[in-house]
């Protein structure tokens, strides 16, 4: 070869370094394949003679097929319209109607009369809380379950044990539970005559509910009883009034109990409230203001006791006859010790429950009408 | 002249390399190239919203969670979870507003009464709690209480002069009360809602007391009201129940009550709601504060709003009892004695 024909190959072996390292550059597999194969066989070419028309040819041809490849993409662009903006607002719509869809849903099955709620995203392992209330006729008695109901619907795991004073199941009872979307047992048992109030006697001179709590404690027992398993075992037993109030913290407080836990109850015992005094985690003594040399100075709403210990003690049930304020004591007495109390509500510092009390309802007027025979329509429920 | 042919094929091997640059970077490629993955698409559901004192506007937030495309169990769950335990359901922009205007005033029971409300009110969605204190300023008690339960809230304050107050703690039913605090916040909503056009989300405004107990089906029946809606409240009026008087037709002529049937509105405040568009429409309507007989209140108010034509019975024509006013006992503090034996740090 001449030295104008090396020198050609030099500068034709430049133009190929430089394809190379340009396609190595880009990763563009659409240009890099057929360049790759043009750049083999056109080197084999050039190596042949006329190497200057040879590499006029290819550098057409390679300009020809990297054109075609990027028209090719411009192409593949123009024909794509999904844009990423346009879908988010779609996709929050598409969520908040499903969100309200199902939540319209479980209000109309919630509507449904069921005995136990749907089975929502809880833990298993929580336990039970058994909330026994005694509940008797009266005008307010509607009223009362259904604040009291509206509470208990925002507590997870409960398992409502009404029990009335009546010797059989009121309609009025019955009907309210079967709406109420709580999962519920409904008792019964009636107070026996001489332990009654008469109209007229004050609410403090006898101990109420006492056969109705310990009816509720009786089926307890005997549910438990034919249920056997440790985890059956796993939950407490709280005493709730149907007309105190009761604040939605108070139940996740007593829901650790491992034996007896107390805490302090608002407007009882002619005070703003009564607590037990907690001194190093335990409890010393009591804050009350009425008797304080009781057993258990304490009101009923103010305790509540773990299953194991109410099935552990079968005995253990409210004395009826017992004096009045020393209710809770008959109970509590076999069961615990004061050492052994939980104190809860921080140290029995806050205040998580109320001992409210509804007044009767004065009816005059009605009572006047229905002398007369014109008294308002019993056919409606109140 | 090979100079010239060696510029034009330096010329020819740039050309397509600096367009295919130039594409490149728009991103363009990226599509063809990615492989076929499927996108990961965050959900966004309508969580809480923050309780707002007067005059700012409500904020809610929506909170992102990811979740994949096909599985739409995720969210539904997440709503479910968040709604029955002790949080209020998610805001629809659907249901009307129902405004609640509670007036209230510090006593031992207050924090109670307001507890178990707050319970109620939980469970209604699109629920917006007015309360409205009888006292000079804010007390710490209710903001807390307020801020406590995650409901949708408005805090408004407003003292009752002394001479319009209850001597002692007899019940004289000749001075209303509540009066002006269910006042300030008539006149709250008219300022609020003032500026917003016809089409904003509709509301009704329902006077509620502390004390009274509330079905959850009164909220429901109230919420389709167009003018004003009326039904049967219990324990008032010294009877089981008080109801309007509805004939045939479904309109109501009259009122099933003995104490003074021939008031022009026989009603208790708990037993009728209004259209928050009525409110606004009649910007001089508000309860009379003197020279009100006892029982006159609430007709002091509708007198001005509508007619007895226009009055639309709810809870199955004027037959079923959905909110009972109950009055809640004063506690006897009789052990408390002079200087209070309780510690007065703790809130009750």
């Amino acid at each position: 070869m001449t030295t104008k024909q090396l020198a050609k190959q030099k500068q034709t072996n430049n133009w190929f370094a430089c394809l190379v390292v340009s396609l190595c550059i880009s990763s563009d597999k659409l240009v890099f394949c057929p360049m790759l194969c043009v750049c083999v066989c056109s080197r084999r070419v050039a190596m042949a003679t006329r190497m200057k028309l040879k590499l006029k040819t290819v550098f057409v041809l390679y300009f020809m097929v990297s054109l075609m490849g990027l028209i090719y993409a411009l192409m593949q662009l123009g024909q794509r319209c999904d844009c990423a903006e346009h879908d988010m607002p779609k996709d929050r719509t598409i969520s908040r109607l499903r969100g309200e869809l199902h939540r319209l849903q479980e209000q109309m099955r919630k509507a449904e009369p069921t005995k136990l709620p749907h089975k929502l995203a809880v833990k298993p392992a929580q336990p039970t809380i058994y909330i026994i209330t005694p509940t008797y006729t009266r005008f307010v008695q509607k009223a009362e379950l259904t604040r009291l109901a509206q509470t208990f619907l925002h507590v997870p795991q409960l398992h409502w044990i009404l029990v009335e004073d009546s010797p059989h199941k009121t309609p009025l009872v019955s009907g309210f539970l079967a709406s109420s979307g709580l999962a519920y047992t409904h008792l019964h048992t009636p107070t026996p005559r001489d332990r009654k109030l008469q109209e007229g006697d004050p609410s403090w001179l006898k101990p109420r509910g006492a056969e109705q709590r310990n009816e509720g404690l009786r089926w307890l027992r005997e549910d438990r009883r034919g249920q056997p398993g440790a985890d059956t075992q796993l939950g407490v037993v709280y005493f709730a009034d149907d007309d105190n109030t009761y604040s939605l913290q108070l139940f996740e407080e007593m829901r650790g109990t491992q034996r007896v836990s107390v805490w302090p109850v608002g407007l009882v015992g002619g005070m703003r409230y009564e607590r037990p005094v907690v001194e190093g985690g335990k409890v010393v003594r009591f804050h009350t203001g009425w008797r304080p040399s009781r057993p258990f100075p304490l009101d009923m709403a103010g305790f509540a006791v773990s299953l194991k210990l109410v099935i552990a003690n079968q005995d253990a049930c409210f004395d009826g006859d017992a004096p009045m304020g020393f209710l809770e004591s008959s109970f509590l007495q076999g069961l615990v010790t004061m050492d052994e109390l939980e104190p809860k509500a921080e140290n029995c510092t806050k205040v998580l429950v109320w001992h409210t009390r509804t007044e009767k309802p004065k009816m005059k007027r009605e009572e006047a009408l229905q002398k007369q025979g014109l008294g308002s329509d019993t056919a409606v429920e109140v | 002249m090979p100079k010239r042919r060696d510029i034009l094929a330096i010329v020819l091997i740039v050309l397509p390399w600096t367009l295919l640059i130039t594409v490149w970077h728009q991103g363009a490629i990226n599509p063809l190239l990615a492989a076929r993955k499927g996108k990961s698409r965050s959900c966004i559901y309508l969580g809480g919203f923050h309780g707002y004192d007067s005059g700012s506007a409500a904020k809610w937030y929506a909170t992102q969670k990811p979740c994949s495309s096909e599985n739409n169990k995720d969210i539904v769950e997440v709503v479910h979870t968040e709604y029955v335990y002790s949080r209020p359901p998610p805001w629809s922009d659907v249901l009307p507003t129902l405004h609640v205007v509670t007036p209230t005033y510090s006593r031992p029971v207050q924090k109670a009464e307001l507890t178990r409300l707050a319970n109620t009110f939980l469970h209604v969605p699109n629920l917006h709690w007015i309360l409205v204190e009888d006292s000079p300023r804010r007390t710490p008690l209710v903001t807390r209480l307020l801020r406590e339960t995650s409901l949708n809230y408005t805090h408004l304050n407003v003292e009752t002069p002394r001479n319009y107050k209850l001597r002692g703690d007899t019940r004289d039913p000749r001075i209303p009360r509540g009066t002006m605090q269910r006042n300030l916040a008539l006149r709250w909503l008219r300022e609020t809602f003032r500026s917003n056009n016809r089409h904003s989300q509709p509301g009704i405004v329902y006077f509620a007391d502390d004390d009274n107990t509330y079905s959850l089906e009164l909220f429901e029946e109230m919420r389709s009201t167009r003018k004003v809606s009326v039904w049967p409240v219990a324990f008032v009026g010294g009877l089981r129940y008080e109801s309007p008087k509805v004939n045939t037709l479904g309109k109501v002529y009259g009122w099933k009550t003995v104490f003074d049937p021939h008031r022009p509105f026989a009603i208790d405040m708990a037993g009728f709601a209004v259209n928050l568009r009525l409110i606004l429409f009649k910007p001089q309507a508000y309860f009379k504060l003197r020279g009100v007989k006892g029982g006159y209140q609430e007709s002091s108010l509708l007198r001005e709003l509508v007619t007895l034509n226009d009055l639309e019975p709810k809870a199955a024509n004027c037959t079923k009892v959905l909110v009972w006013h109950t009055r809640t006992e004063k506690p006897v503090l009789v052990n408390e004695g002079k200087k209070g034996f309780t510690d007065s740090n703790v809130e009750i």
